[in-house]
């Protein structure tokens, strides 16, 4: 099978356009005929074809509607790069035992503490600081002689430091893969996102942030902003309800049900989409962040939509009616 | 059979140099001395075999050693994630008879490799194609659903098509 992985893609490509004609166009007897003159063409196409094939044929070997379910839960493309990364970092801890990865990605088995989807936990650090992390979230904990360093392997964290009891007090910061944000007494969240990029927002003093290769930035209470590995962002307010997910609430104010919908999407497994042509309604209200059903149900009971469950793990928010 | 410029001799002397250091790594990023001892014995092997390596080894053995195993490795995750994901759907479907051990393995390497396949596609890419492969909803009834014109859903489709066929 891999003897032939140096396929033409132009070959690729065309045994492609056959497949999506005979699957979906119903082809009649002149395009049958044609497609059996494009295939006997050469050694090449017949392979090219026979890759197509294989593609329907690996679908085909799993069940319904296990399947299913199983397809729905495989991570994405990112992952690959990620799981790289991480194990290029030096302080990888190696996962001892089984069972407690039960339902947990990858990313989550190299770290000192974790969450799965829709799990909040609060640790106490040696040093009297208090770390929560959110859904679907993972660090690494490092108190040396010093420093105190959180590295924030993916999801979002809350901080709030405690004045240090060593004798010479040493410096609090969160390493996140684009940058170091140091604490600067206070209370303050970070946040992984998508794009390269990460969010911070301060609810008590000030936090510096210093991008890989950036200027750095302070921000102070009341302040958030995105920063990457060049730069952080213009800051624009934030007030402590940013915060609330702490307590398992979400808190819209006039947001964008779009963003209510991704925000909920992190406390569940599978898909969770907003249709386009809702995405602007505007909502207002809290929401439970520890049962994402109910708040669905809410959102289709106080707005024009309507919630359709392709199965328990594709769920889309689309015009009601 | 020698590949590329590594002679049997080279691979000798690199096997007996660098095994066990590669297996005491692969024993601290796996958490399992078992894995380990396999993971070890696979990337020689993948050194032997492949084609595309350089004719020389240079002076860094370690360095191409552990760029293929952590290949292998994220693999190996890979792999586990997919057996759990499956295992989890299993779990969920207490009606369903509980398949013998060899259908397990066969449904557990389809389901690696329609993972490799879905890991190179976008977000949207990957939805469209699994609302027609899993699904079996037609474009016209993908559209309706997606919100997406008939056209670019066949793209989307035509594309994920594609990526599946290079990646067998």
């Amino acid at each position: 099978m891999s003897s032939d992985a140096a396929l033409d893609p132009a070959l690729l490509k065309e045994a492609a356009d056959w497949a999506m004609t005979l699957r979906y166009d119903r082809p009649d007897a002149c395009q049958q005929r044609a497609f059996e003159r494009w295939r006997q063409q050469s050694n090449a196409h017949e392979a090219a074809w026979q890759r197509a094939e294989s593609v329907f044929h690996v679908f085909e070997q799993v069940p319904e509607p296990i399947g299913k379910t199983a397809i729905a839960k495989l991570g994405t493309g990112h992952d690959r790069r990620r799981m790289l990364k991480l194990l290029s970092l030096a302080l990888v801890a190696a996962p001892v035992g089984g069972l407690v990865w039960h339902r947990l990605p990858w990313q989550s088995w190299a770290a000192d503490a974790y969450t799965a989807a829709g799990e909040l936990r609060t640790l106490d650090l040696p040093d009297g600081s208090r770390l929560v992390l959110n859904t679907d979230s993972a660090v690494n904990i490092a108190f040396t002689a010093q420093a105190r360093r959180i590295r924030l392997v993916k999801g979002e964290i809350l901080i709030t430091t405690h004045p240090d009891p060593a004798p010479v007090a040493r410096p609090f910061f969160v390493d996140t893969a684009y940058g170091v944000v140091r604490a600067l007494g206070t209370r303050f969240s970070v946040r992984q996102l998508d794009r390269q990029q990460c969010h911070v927002a301060v609810f008590e003093r000030a936090v510096e942030i210093r991008p890989l290769s950036g200027a750095g930035r302070t921000l102070s209470a009341g302040e958030q902003a995105n920063f990457d590995v060049s730069g952080v962002d213009a800051p624009s307010p934030v007030d402590d309800s940013a915060a609330f997910w702490e307590r398992g609430m979400l808190l819209a104010k006039d947001m964008r049900l779009e963003e209510v919908v991704a925000e909920l999407a992190r406390y569940r497994h599978g898909v969770l989409r907003c249709d386009p042509a809702v995405a602007n309604l505007r909502v207002s209200g809290a929401i439970s962040l520890a049962d994402i059903d109910a708040g669905l149900a809410l959102l289709e009971k106080n707005l024009p939509v309507r919630i359709r469950r392709l199965t328990p793990y594709w769920i889309s928010v689309g015009p009601g009616g | 059979m020698p590949a590329g410029g590594i002679t049997k001799r080279d691979m000798h002397a690199l096997y007996s140099d660098h095994h066990g250091w590669l297996r005491g790594w692969l024993g601290v990023k796996l958490g399992n001395a078992s894995d380990a001892a396999d993971l070890a014995h696979d990337t020689f092997l993948r050194l032997m075999t492949s084609r595309g390596l350089p004719a020389q080894l240079g002076d860094e053995p370690r360095a191409l050693l552990t760029h293929i195993a952590k290949g292998l490795v994220v693999d190996h995750w890979r792999r586990e994630s997919v057996e759990r994901a499956y295992l989890e759907a299993l779990a969920q479907q207490p009606d369903v008879e509980t398949p013998s051990p060899e259908t397990r393995l066969l449904i557990i390497d389809a389901l690696t490799r329609i993972d490799a396949m879905l890991a190179t596609m976008g977000a949207r890419t990957r939805e469209i194609f699994l609302l027609a492969q899993l699904d079996g909803l037609t474009l016209k009834q993908i559209a309706e659903r997606t919100g997406a014109p008939v056209i670019t859903v066949r793209r989307h489709i035509k594309k994920a098509l594609v990526a599946c066929m290079a990646i067998e």
